[in-house]
């Protein structure tokens, strides 16, 4: 039988042996039915067809019969890729028709290894997605909430319209939660995603400030919205101060568990901005525009774990004397600026 | 008897090889097997005229850097389109989807699902989406694999349209 087998495969006809070493991707057990031109009559069979049909296809019968994901397909009018259909037995196939002058050709290739090998990186990455969904949501409730509340507090003074104010804002990342991202299981992820959001979050709503977006691994919050007592680049400071404290807290308590840390860094900048209410009594939503605001984002991608970048603006207007460390820095998009870097120290705690 | 190929369509997670798991098995599970390419289910529908032999494609789902090739929706007689009705984003990716359907197959009957709707709780599609949903396309159902809710009725449906074409 292997003899025969071996015999046919060599036996392969040139469009087909063409095709297969057209794909880069390595495909096994080849298997071929030639049909009659227009029709869809098995005229010859070839390969491991074994591999693929129980009983091999007749000669002279309907290719339908035997091979029924064709249902519709017939007879072939133009070349075309059927790829990874799952099997009975749970083997992948490829399934590739193509035409030539006096008659159409079905070939058979097994692709179940690289099938199975690709399933295990699409797994993770789509469970991080569903699990990413929910956690989203979670948060994303949180931040309209937020303002929904203070909004009917009356605590919120904002026209709909649009209004001129001099904000903070604050930008905060985790660092290094890519790499941490792909080589973990996806619950763990967002656990500890969560952990971090938390210390995050805490002490931004605990100065007064307003979430206005959580990006995938980090947030956004302008301060000097909220009604507080402090102005807003103090509360937005604090808040920053906070947030470096409570990530060395939980890197202590991780640390201790054998567990993975992550730093965290942030971005303040202040200045004028446009505020508005957009959206329904519902689903009202905040937004700030102004151009610190790009500036706070891109201090807060260039600020190292467990440091504080502050622009000029931000540093001068601070009622409390901070100690840090001026400098200048290339900001994409920006260019040379001077910056302040605070550091949080441990003895700080 | 009649046979028709059913596709299966929708971003990745959003419940379609559970939806088919309830309506051919009448199973359901909380773990999430994420399918490659396509697995062929087949069940006999009795429709009060007749019975009809439905092929159903569960094809996988469309991401970023996967998209769903065409050649898949090769016979094709009719399309279930399913949205993840806890995460909107997964609707105008079905719809994008329909698109290329369209293009490729032509005019074919569609049934459109938000499904998940036992999650009540992280349900995120407002009432207005369902609006324009139910103004834009003919069969449009809130249906839960986990339950069971609607999902008999998608099938049935789709079966319906496909013989009355
Ligand atoms: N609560 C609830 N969960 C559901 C429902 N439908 C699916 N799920 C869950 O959602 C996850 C994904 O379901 P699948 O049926 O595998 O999704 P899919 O669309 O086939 O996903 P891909 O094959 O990756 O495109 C699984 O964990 C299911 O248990 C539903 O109606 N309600
Ligand atoms: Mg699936």
């Amino acid at each position: 039988m292997s003899e025969r087998l071996h015999h046919s495969c060599h036996a392969m006809p040139e469009i087909l042996a063409k095709r297969l070493t057209l794909n880069a991707t390595q495909r096994f057990q080849p298997a071929w039915l030639q049909l009659t031109k227009g029709g869809s009559d098995i005229l010859t069979v070839g390969g491991a067809w074994q591999h693929y049909f129980d009983v091999s296809p007749r000669l002279g019968t309907d290719v339908s019969e035997a091979c029924e994901v064709l249902l519709g397909m017939l007879p072939l009018v133009d070349d075309f890729e059927l790829s990874q259909i799952q099997l009975v037995d749970g083997q992948y196939t490829d399934v590739i028709a193509l035409c030539d002058h006096d008659s159409d050709w079905l070939l058979f290739c097994d692709v179940s290894e690289e099938t199975e090998k690709f399933q295990k990186y699409q797994q993770i990455s789509n469970d991080l997605l569903l699990l990413q969904g929910q956690h989203q949501r979670t948060l994303n409730r949180y931040v309209g909430s937020e303002v929904v509340r203070r909004d009917a507090e009356g605590g919120l003074s904002i026209k709909a319209k649009g209004e001129r104010r001099v904000i903070s804002t604050l930008f905060t990342d985790i660092r290094g939660f890519t790499p941490f991202n792909e080589s973990q299981d996806a619950q763990v992820v967002i656990e500890t995603l969560n952990e971090y959001m938390t210390c995050m979050l805490d002490p931004i709503l605990n100065q007064a400030g307003m979430i206005d977006k959580i990006t995938g691994d980090g947030a956004m919050a302008v301060f000097g919205v909220l009604d507080s007592e402090h102005g807003c680049i103090d509360d937005a400071f604090v808040a920053g101060k906070q947030i470096l404290k409570a990530v060395q807290t939980l890197n202590e308590q991780r640390q201790k568990q054998g567990l993975e840390q992550l730093g965290v860094g942030v971005g303040i900048a202040s200045g004028e901005a446009v505020l508005g209410m957009l959206g329904t009594h519902h689903r009202r939503c905040f937004t700030a525009i102004g151009p610190h605001v790009n500036r706070a984002a891109r201090l807060e991608s260039n600020a190292p774990a467990g440091d504080i970048l502050l622009d000029r603006d931000s540093y001068l207007a601070l009622h409390q004397p901070i100690d840090c460390l001026p400098m200048s820095l290339n900001l994409k998009g920006i260019g040379d600026t001077c910056v302040y870097v605070w550091h949080h120290k441990k003895t700080n705690t | 008897m009649i046979q028709k190929k059913i596709c299966v369509l929708g971003a990745a997670g959003v419940g379609k090889t559970s939806l088919i798991a309830q309506f051919v098995y009448s199973k359901f599970s909380e773990k999430y097997l994420s399918s490659m390419g396509v697995k062929i289910d087949r069940k006999i529908v009795q429709l009060e005229s007749q019975q009809v032999n439905l092929m159903i494609w569960d094809i996988h789902g469309e991401e970023k850097f996967k998209k769903i090739t065409s050649s898949y929706f090769r016979g094709a007689s009719g399309v279930i389109m399913v949205a993840d009705g806890t995460r909107p984003d997964t609707l105008s990716v079905a719809q994008n989807i329909f698109q290329r359907v369209e293009q490729d197959v032509g005019n074919i009957p569609s049934v459109w699902l938000l499904n998940k709707v036992d999650l009540e709780d992280q349900w995120c599609m407002s009432e207005g989406v369902v609006k324009q949903l139910n103004e834009k396309y003919v069969s449009v159902y809130q249906s839960s694999a986990k339950t069971g809710e609607n999902v008999e009725q998608t099938f049935f449906n789709i079966a319906e349209n496909m013989l009355n074409v």
